[in-house]
């Protein structure tokens, strides 16, 4: 039988999982950015649990938005890494220091 | 073990071996190829939960969409091979965080009682679909309303940043013919001025 915490372990390792993918990738902006993408999933996925499991349609209707807020944000994203490629020529992130911080 | 057991099992597993794969693989496509197996089960997983409406979405709109986006970066952009230099310290960093992080949220998960405040009974029988339209389209109709507005915004700031000023194409500007006059593109020489 598959209950609540079943899922939650789960969502919570997809978690995990691409928090090191952030740091192992820190070198590929295109794989940090698709670490973020994971984590959204992971995070949806909690949404979804809570709203099954409190009968509520509410945490659905939030992925909705969430899904929508993600897909701008990664198409921004690639934007922004697409006109960083055409000046840098890298994708490493040491070489982006432009503004000296 | 029910059917319902067998393939939660198996899509999680799934799931979390192409993730674990996906950060460490070397090649980006192959990267972006295991993310859309991700997707692709991770709406497997909500279609469990009863959220068809959004399984569907996922498929559709992320795997569709986003991530056919993020293929179509890939190859166009030339990546170098990935530096292997400088890769241990950060191996055992991320190995320490995410260990710890998951340690505290099973401890979370696991000592938590859901069962007074969750109910596990499945969501009414009517259309999942009619439940979050009614939803979006009464109580969260402001927010819908700046989600198509944060779209807009998106799709205007991914032309302004790849815009370039720079002219490449040999194309007729229509505001400079209109100002040019004859001065100055015909200069006549009469016979007398020579």
């Amino acid at each position: 039988m598959i209950t609540i915490t079943h899922y939650l372990v789960f969502s919570a390792l997809l978690f995990c999982i691409s928090v090191a993918g952030i740091f192992i990738n820190r070198r590929n902006i295109l794989l940090l950015l698709m670490s973020i993408e994971l984590m959204l999933l992971s995070i949806n996925t909690n949404f979804i649990i809570f709203s099954h499991y409190s009968n509520d349609i509410t945490g659905q209707v939030f992925v909705f938005f969430i899904l929508a807020v993600a897909a701008a944000e990664s198409a921004i994203g690639l934007a922004i890494i697409v006109s960083l490629f055409r000046l840098k020529n890298s994708l490493d992130i040491d070489t982006i220091s432009n503004l000296k911080g | 073990m029910d059917i319902t057991t067998i393939l939660f099992y198996l899509v999680t597993t799934v799931i979390i071996l192409s993730s674990v794969s996906m950060i460490i693989v070397n090649n980006t496509v192959h990267a972006a190829l295991l993310l859309v197996l991700i997707f692709f089960n991770s709406a497997i997983l909500w279609l469990m939960l009863q959220a068809e409406f959004l399984s569907i979405i996922l498929v559709l709109v992320y795997v569709g969409a986003v991530l056919v986006l993020f293929l179509f970066v890939v190859m166009l952009l030339d990546l170098p091979k990935k530096q292997k230099a400088n890769q241990k310290l950060y191996l055992l960093f991320s190995i320490i965080t995410s260990v710890v992080m998951f340690i505290e949220l099973y401890i979370v998960i696991f000592y938590q009682d859901f069962s007074n405040s969750l109910i596990a009974i499945p969501l009414p029988e009517s259309n999942n679909t009619y439940e979050i339209g009614l939803m979006l389209f009464t109580d969260y109709v402001f927010s819908f309303e700046v989600t198509a507005f944060i779209l807009l915004v998106a799709i205007i700031a991914a032309i302004a940043i790849n815009i370039s000023d720079k002219q490449k194409a040999l194309r007729q500007d229509p505001g400079k013919q209109v100002l040019e006059n004859k001065s100055d593109r015909l200069k006549i020489i009469k016979d007398d001025d020579l």
